[in-house]
């Protein structure tokens, strides 16, 4: 057997890049709720399936370029996150809790997807689709190079706001002592709703990247959860650039595995390179 | 001395009202109640549709037509949601709790062992349409209308090569790649079988997990490898991931085969052109020569347009799934009974006139022919190219 | 308790003769399926539920059991009931190896352990998936005999489930009651109080994990019968981790019977949506039952007990507390009359000798080569400005850190390397600057605790009667079924005191116990804290408040940076000119 060329293990690397951005945009509203919040937002799945599929709607029925649906999708679910967190806080649910209540939503959104798109593939077809550059002997997809640019771009943006705005800070300091932050002036209520309609806006933009790079069908929204998830708690909860980061290294060692043995290896691979990272270093991967 | 006038009347009245069709008497009486499950929702849902559509439709026109034993039919029809052990107590709650007087399988391999278990402890014939590991289905009273034949593994990869064979390009090399989903894998391994005796040499094979979400590794090692032909080892959407990671590093692959696709998604991805797939069943002649089958693909194409499907094509799924209807309601008739023992028994002796054509079901596993054929996608539609006899009217298999 | 184990095993005798009532099959199997996620959620809950580790790994679990019965079952042509043993000790043997090495991992907790469980079951199913165990086709068990245990196959199933689902909720409760509960709650409440009070926290999460995963592993051994087929797709879904967490929510995880009573509404709901017709509604009227249940209830059906104590007490005024410290004075002593904790000895014998201490964090030397004796029966003040190391030598000595270099000698028994549960063991105590009591539990239970798993090792009922003595000592005894939370900060002060006695300390180690408090309540601080000098406990106190430690303490070591730089009687060590440079820079003042 001849060993893979390199073009071939640094294809398998953008290949893992791609998929490990799109894990980090999925797990960048997730994050950020589930640190900032401690709500663990198990619709954020199910929402950006739903906004997948608006997408998929208004760009082959509407005749719209998906990248513009984002403008209309990502009010709208700001709405929809804000009134979430209304309801988690109105009812003052605890962590675990909101697990259950947002699974609850999962399977509404999931029902309703179903009643208006049946269980049927849709898959969205766009002349991103057809467009691929090259970079010497590599190949750099259209759609999955808008995906990256999209998580990137919103990632570090949240990050800088984190960081650096006096929104951010605000924001950490609600999310560490919220009674502290308070008497400091922190508008703990209008934050979160803020932030959580944020979440959800997020999830939408992460349905424009489903949408743009697979077919669609409800059930879906579970496959994802799992190594989701996991990229989430590695980057760190309430990290911004954490699950982008966990997610890439996921997906590039999972290629990477996959370009160099057999491929149903690679996830025994990817999450016990994971396991031995986070026992010989509890702290988190991204700064 | 001649017949009276009006001896002559009645005389011709009978005669015109026997010539003429007596208006279709509606069934009457209790129902006969038609029992199994499906994928209403979860991971199978997107094929299960196929299965209630085509049973709504046959239910329908049994109804118009005089029933079974000339009762009204309803079909009891239960959401299994994807999941073997729901599968298993929906059919236990059919059987003991809704009391149905006959049972139809679920979709898919898993799910029909489930309620095959039931079927055998309560003694009842199931008659299925998707299972796909004949050597697992050891119930006698248990009937598959997906003609795959006995030994799928080796009679089908033959059937392939020997259409690949005769085109204009033979293959000298292989390349396997698959799912490690168990109907397909277990095909997929007998394909490697038949591709070495006949001397093809094999340049890749490689396995993937039900799941897997990334394929452009696996694509580059495929381009990489360059085969003549590709056997994909696909089920569902996995044949249109793999070509999307292989338009994307602009590789077409010279010949390619997908297992089990989701046939919409293949049909209207441009990078699928001239893939080649198994079917039991196409919309076109001669299959749809026989007028019960015209009609069916007709009834089939509206209904789904209708319930909003964006494919709405009769293949191999909606076909087995018809056929299992048509075995259901030729065995009631024959045997002129609800009895499981007589239908098991009139089924393994005797010849079924169906869509499919005429089925028999004697073989190992209660199989029959193998009535597997090769279809290709051409021009955006899926057409049969091999054998010869039953391939689409002046179709043949085409080579990139 | 004996109530309860006799309702239960009544009930479960009541449900066994169900097969014999002649119902449909279907009946057996729904409620077969029923016990299998009562086990299920119960194994799960008494992990994740009583000590708070949440973990997303209970499918692992779970699928090891079912390859280990299918596999032994089909390729090995054992008898099915043979296979259910080994399962259990399967999936208890993949649970205790990841909890071995995981839990010595300090900085595992939450997040960390639920990503951990997650990621192992991905590895497990990828191996299964990749071995000869299944190897992709999946594992056919229609051949392997069903165990003839009732009138039919499906009553079968009822009784394995009735068993394995009876057997489930008395372990539930049985460790809910023990001795071993009370620690996992601790656990949950705050691991590293508990610890420190004596819980030994690693051993209890080892046995908790342990037992979980054995009931899960014998779950996916009958299941695996059930469905006959099982494939790596179907039984390592995200179904089996996720439904046991929204079972246990829903009935309440701190409750033993909550899983129990989330797994049963749940299947049935699942049931209940399962008509042809309206599917997707049904489905969606789940979800917004599972919304509503947890908005209001959120304890869980089940869930903890009712807060129905008063909030927290108002101030009380400075007669009043020095009126409740002298009627608890008076009290005491009439119950007590003179028993003492340790002999008193005022021999001046060394107690506690720590030599060339030292302890850095991330660079900072908290602890920088100390030298202290601490004398048997004595008051050891121990001052410094802020940061020179107090509450880090305190903590170093009763283990919640290790010391980096030096050694901590107890009474002859060297102590510095022992985990903080055996320090707790050998006698010594601490209370914390910011009062950490266990939030869910009563101010009682605090107390028990202690009593229980500190140097006293008392069983649960002598436990309650010290513990009460305790309280009653410190003033509490009236609030002794309220929840902490009920309390005000001086209250709190002071159960952190009765919860450090409650295990018959011989060294007291008090981390600003004055801290907070009004003139007058450290007045009645004071007392108590010379009362419990004539028990005969010696007490290391650190404090800011320079007036107590002078009036209080028979020596004082100051230290600074790090570092001791005055040790000696409270008069020398105050004029000491570098004391006076290190609190208060070149200029200023002692006076408190």
């Amino acid at each position: 057997m001849t060993l893979p060329s390199l073009t071939l293990v640094a294809q398998a690397v953008l290949s893992g890049v791609f998929v490990g951005a799109l894990y980090g945009l999925l797990g960048l509203g997730l994050s950020l709720s589930w640190g900032l919040l401690r709500q663990i937002n198990l619709s954020h799945f199910a929402l950006a399936f739903l906004g997948a599929y608006l997408t998929y709607q208004l760009a082959s029925v509407g005749g719209i370029d998906p990248l513009l649906t984002l403008l209309v999708i990502a009010p709208c679910f700001f709405a929809i996150g804000a009134a979430i967190y209304w309801l988690l806080a109105r009812f003052a649910v605890t962590p675990l809790n909101s697990l259950l209540v947002t699974f609850g939503l999962t399977v509404i959104v999931e029902s309703l997807i179903q009643w208006l798109w049946t269980a049927d593939f849709r898959k969205l077809e766009s002349h991103y689709g057809n467009v691929t550059w090259r970079a010497g002997s590599l190949y750099l997809p259209l759609p999955e190079l808008l995906t990256l640019g999209i998580a990137v771009a919103l990632c570090t943006a949240a990050w800088a706001v984190l960081r650096y705005s006096d929104l951010g800070k605000a924001l950490r300091a609600a999310a560490e002592d919220a009674p502290i932050a308070a008497a400091f002036g922190v508008n703990e209520r209008a934050l979160a709703m803020l932030l959580s309609g944020a979440c959800a806006a997020l999830a939408a933009a992460a349905g424009l990247g489903l949408a743009l790079s697979h077919t669609l069908t409800p059930s879906q929204i579970y496959a994802w959860i799992g190594v989701v998830f996991a990229a989430v708690m590695i980057g760190g909860l309430g990290s911004a650039l954490g699950p982008l980061v966990a997610g890439i290294v996921i997906g590039v060692s999972e290629a990477v595995t996959m370009a160099l043995t057999a491929p149903s290896w690679a996830p025994l691979v990817s999450f016990s390179l994971l396991i031995i990272v986070l026992l010989v270093r509890p702290g988190k991967i991204a700064a | 001395m001649g017949m009276s006038r009006r001896a002559i009347v009645a005389l011709l009245i009978g005669a015109f009202a026997n010539a003429v069709p007596p208006a279709a008497a509606a069934p009457s009486g209790p129902p006969v109640r038609i029992g199994s499950t499906l994928a209403l929702t979860g991971p199978l849902a997107a094929t299960a549709m196929l299965h209630k559509l085509v049973g709504e439709i046959y239910v329908e026109q049994l109804n118009q037509r005089n029933g079974l034993l000339g009762r009204p039919v309803e079909w009891v029809l239960k959401d299994d949601q994807s999941k073997p052990d729901l599968a298993r107590t929906l059919y236990e709650q059919l059987i003991t709790v809704d009391k149905v007087d006959l049972l139809l399988g679920p979709y898919a391999t898993g799910n029909i062992l489930s309620a095959m278990g039931v079927a055998q402890r309560y003694d009842k014939v199931l008659i299925h349409h998707t299972f796909g590991i004949p050597n697992l289905a050891k119930y006698d009273k248990q009937f598959p209308t997906w003609s795959l034949g006995p030994d799928p593994a080796t009679t089908f990869p033959t059937t392939l090569l020997n259409a690949l064979a005769a085109s204009p390009k033979p293959p000298k090399t292989i390349a396997v790649v698959t799912s490690k989903f168990p109907s397909v894998q277990f095909m997929s391994m007998g394909a490697r079988e038949i591709a070495k005796k006949r001397g093809l040499n094999e340049v890749l094979f490689l396995e993937w997990e039900f799941g897997n979400r990334d394929f452009g590794p696996i694509a580059s090692r495929v381009k990489d490898a360059n085969p003549d032909f590709l056997w994909v080892g696909a089920i569902g959407l996995e044949g249109n991931q793999l070509l999307e990671a292989l338009k994307k590093i602009d590789y077409a692959p010279q010949e390619h085969f997908y297992m089990y696709p989701a046939p919409g998604p293949m049909t209207k991805a441009p990078e699928a052109k001239n893939a080649l797939a198994a079917t039991i069943f196409e919309e076109h002649p001669p299959f749809t020569n026989n007028p019960k089958a015209a009609e069916f693909v007709k009834l089939y194409n509206e209904r789904a347009a209708k319930a909003g499907l964006p494919d709405t094509s009769v293949e191999t799924q909606a076909a087995a799934s018809y056929t299992a209807w048509q075995l259901l309601e030729a065995a009631v008739t024959a045997t002129n009974s609800l009895d499981d023992k007589a239908i098991a028994q009139w089924i393994k002796t005797n010849r079924v006139d169906t869509i499919q054509g005429k089925l028999r079901f004697d073989g190992p596993s209660n199989y029959g022919d193998d009535l597997m054929r090769v279809k290709q996608v051409q021009n955006g539609r899926w057409v049969v190219v091999w054998p010869p006899e039953v391939a689409a009217p002046g179709a043949k298999l085409l080579v990139q | 308790m004996k109530r309860v184990v006799g309702a239960l095993l009544a009930g479960a005798v009541a449900l066994a003769a169900i097969p014999y009532l002649h119902v449909a099959a279907f009946y057996e199997s729904f409620l077969y399926l029923v016990f299998l996620w009562v086990v299920l959620a119960t194994s799960w809950n008494i992990l994740s539920g009583y000590s708070g580790y949440v973990s997303f790994g209970h499918g692992a679990f779970f699928g090891v059991g079912v390859y280990t019965t299918a596999a032994l079952a089909a390729k090995f042509d054992w008898p099915f009931l043979a296979t259910l043993p080994v399962a259990a000790l399967n999936a208890a043997l993949l649970g205790v190896a990841l909890g071995a090495i995981v839990f010595r991992v300090k900085q595992v907790r939450a997040e960390l352990f639920a990503l951990l469980t997650l990621a192992v079951t991905f590895i497990v199913a990828t191996i299964i998936l990749n071995t000869p165990i299944d190897g992709g086709p999946g594992l056919y068990l229609s051949a392997v005999p069903v165990p003839k245990l009732g009138p039919s196959a499906a009553s079968s199933f009822f009784f394995l489930g009735l068993v394995a689902a009876a057997f489930a909720i008395l372990v539930a409760y049985g460790i809910y009651v023990s001795k071993l509960g009370s620690g996992l709650f601790a656990i949950h409440d705050d691991e590293d109080a508990a610890e420190v009070l004596g819980v030994p926290t690693y051993r209890y999460k080892l046995i908790a994990l342990a037992i979980s995963c054995a009931l899960a592993g014998v779950a996916g051994g009958i299941q695996a019968l059930f469905v006959s087929y099982v494939t790596v797709a179907e039984t390592f879904s995200i179904t089996v981790p996720l439904t046991v967490v929204l079972m246990s929510v829903l009935g309440g995880t701190r409750h033993w019977a909550g899983p129990a009573l989330g797994a049963a509404i749940i299947t049935t709901l699942t049931y209940a949506s399962t008509a042809g017709d309206y599917v997707l509604a049904g489905k969606a009227s789940v979800g917004l039952i599972l919304i509503v249940f947890v908005l209001f209830r959120p304890e869980g059906l089940l869930g903890g007990r009712a807060r129905r104590h008063p909030p927290v007490a108002p101030a009380r005024s400075q007669i009043e507390v020095s009126a409740r410290a002298a009627a608890a004075t008076a009290a005491w002593n009439a119950a007590t009359s003179g028993s003492r904790i340790a002999p008193g000895d005022s021999s001046g014998s060394t107690l506690l000798a720590v030599r060339s201490l030292s302890k850095a964090f991330r660079g900072v030397q908290a602890l920088d080569g100390v030298d202290l004796a601490v004398r048997r029966g004595e008051i050891l003040g121990l001052l410094g400005p802020n940061g020179s190391g107090k509450s880090t030598f305190i903590n170093v000595v009763s283990g919640h850190y290790r010391a980096d270099g030096g050694s901590i000698t107890f009474d002859g028994q060297s102590i510095a390397h022992l985990d903080a549960h055996r320090i707790a063991r050998t006698g010594i105590a601490r209370t914390y600057q910011i009062p950490r009591p266990f939030a869910h539990r009563s101010v009682l239970e605090n107390a028990v605790l202690p009593a229980m798993f500190g140097a006293a090792a008392l069983d649960r009922r002598s436990a309650k009667r010290e513990a009460l003595r305790w309280l009653e000592f410190t003033g509490l005894a009236d609030r002794a079924e309220a929840l902490p939370a009920a309390l005000n900060l001086h209250q709190r002060k002071f159960l952190e005191l009765a919860r450090a006695l409650a295990s018959r300390p011989r060294l007291l180690l008090l981390d600003e116990v004055l801290s907070g408090l009004t003139s007058s309540e450290i007045d009645s601080a004071v007392q108590l804290i010379w009362r419990i000098r004539e028990q005969g406990t010696t007490i290391v106190l650190v404090e800011h408040v320079m007036r107590v430690v002078v009036a209080l303490a028979d020596r004082i070591v100051v230290l600074d940076q790090g570092r001791v730089i005055a040790e000696g009687r409270p008069g020398e060590v105050m004029a000491h000119p570098a004391v006076i440079v290190a609190y208060l820079g070149s200029k200023g003042d002692a006076a408190g």
